[in-house]
């Protein structure tokens, strides 16, 4: 049996489990995403409590692991307590989604960890969602090991023509297009999240369409359902 | 013993769907049952068989009712002006006993979760939009509860309030009465504190 002590992780995702169980997906910093089972935490007498085992709250997990699934034994909530509000919070359950989705169980990913709390920091400070939000799908696409070709044009290798249009092969790069072609993104928006730099409004809505493709193409074709409460403007209930 | 009878074991067997109940638990409710309470067996049996025929959902605030609305939105002595939000039946007959309210219900059945596969769709939120819309409502009080996914509902809630022109509230956070501040948890501690009232 593996004995693990104060692990940097977050829960990720929680659901019911036997009668006062709770399943919980958590992303750890050492040992990826995890499955573990804090036992008896939803009954009246649990040592464990339950506020503490909500999403984006950064913590410290002791647990032992026999099999798939681990045995909460303790969890410490670190730091300052993560309050997401409003799109932040619909966004970080979109993240959270993606990871789960994306990430095999007890598959360590380098880096993921890192990307994962900085672009909760980013959602909590209350910043505009969508450019973190790119460079968390860039960054995890790159720990997966899908890393994105952003500079050279995939079918010559020439350096990407930053006013030209591209169109993205999600497992290829970018291949030289009209600028009327669906979905076709500029060179300047490829290379800015390639350099790091926010790119301007109309930059960042291609880079969303795109990035929604690339995910697709790796989620094998299917749909995030985030994705269907996380569009702009008036809710689409009300259309 | 469930040998000798498949309808014994078969009776066992569906008994375990009910929560707490494994085989052990099951076993003795059926042997209590037939060797005891034929009668609260056979009425339990009737009453399975209704509810379960006849329980549907209210077409104005999806609560569990056999009629097409149900008792509390026929109800002409509430105040048609308010309408509660809540996650589930449970919720709602919650606020109606520790409450005096007496304003309208809408019940979502469920919570904004994207990995549970609850989304806008599930949660019922067009006919909700459609109430809104209506015009008769003038506050909507999101009583989501107070966990990542019901606050993520609750600004949603919010957000189809607001496009429809209509004041949202939502519950307050707070410690709980009779509790004493070093055992409350952070969190919560940190709501409190954050939503802190003049005294009066």
């Amino acid at each position: 049996m593996l004995l693990v002590q104060q692990q940097p992780a977050y829960v990720l995702h929680a659901r019911a489990y036997r009668e006062t169980s709770l399943l919980l997906e958590c992303l750890t910093r050492d040992h990826g995403r995890l499955g573990v089972v804090a036992r008896g935490v939803r009954g009246p007498r649990s040592r464990l409590r339950r506020a503490d085992l909500e999403p984006f709250q950064s913590l410290a997990l002791d647990y032992s692991q026999r099999g798939e699934l681990a045995t909460l034994r303790g969890v410490e909530p670190i730091g300052a307590l993560n309050r997401l509000r409003g799109d932040g919070l619909l966004s970080g359950l979109y993240v959270n989604e993606l990871v789960v989705r994306l990430c095999a169980r007890q598959d360590a990913q380098p880096g993921l960890f890192d990307a994962y709390a900085e672009i909760l920091s980013r959602l909590d400070a209350g910043a505009a969602p969508a450019w973190p939000l790119r460079r968390f799908e860039r960054d995890l696409l790159q720990a997966l090991g899908y890393a994105m070709q952003l500079r050279y044009d995939a079918q010559d290798g020439e350096a990407l023509d930053p006013q030209a249009f591209y169109r993205y092969q999600p497992d290829g790069g970018p291949e030289r297009c009209g600028p009327q072609t669906p979905q076709a993104v500029r060179g300047e928006d490829l290379l800015a999240l390639a350099d790091d730099r926010c790119p301007d409004d109309d930059g960042l809505r291609r880079l969303r369409v795109l990035m929604r493709d690339v995910l697709r193409f790796h989620l094998g074709g299917t749909e995030l359902r985030a994705w269907r409460m996380l569009r702009p403007g008036p809710p689409p209930a009300l259309r | 013993m469930s040998a000798s009878s498949p309808l014994l074991a078969e009776l066992i067997d569906a008994l375990r769907c009910l929560p707490g109940v494994g085989g052990k638990s099951a076993q003795r409710m059926a042997i209590q049952l037939l060797e005891r309470d034929r009668g609260g067996g056979r009425r339990l049996a009737s009453a399975l068989e209704q509810a379960m025929e006849r329980i549907g959902n209210c077409s104005r605030c999806r609560n569990f009712s056999e009629d097409e609305v149900c008792a509390v939105c026929a109800n002409a002595t509430r105040d048609p002006h308010i309408l509660c939000v809540v996650e589930s039946p449970s919720d709602l007959a919650a606020i109606e006993q520790a409450t005096g309210y007496r304003g309208q219900y809408f019940v979502l059945l469920g919570r904004l979760s994207p990995l549970d596969g609850t989304g806008p769709e599930e949660l019922g939120l067009h006919a909700l939009a459609a109430r809104l819309e209506e015009g008769e409502i003038s506050e909507m009080i999101i009583a989501t509860n107070p966990t990542v996914e019901g606050e993520a509902t609750a600004h949603y809630l919010g957000r189809l309030a607001s496009a429809a022109g209509i004041r949202a509230t939502r519950l307050a956070h707070g410690v709980p009465l009779g509790g004493e501040l070093e055992y409350v948890d952070r969190s919560t501690l940190a709501h409190a504190f954050g939503g802190r009232q003049a005294v009066e």
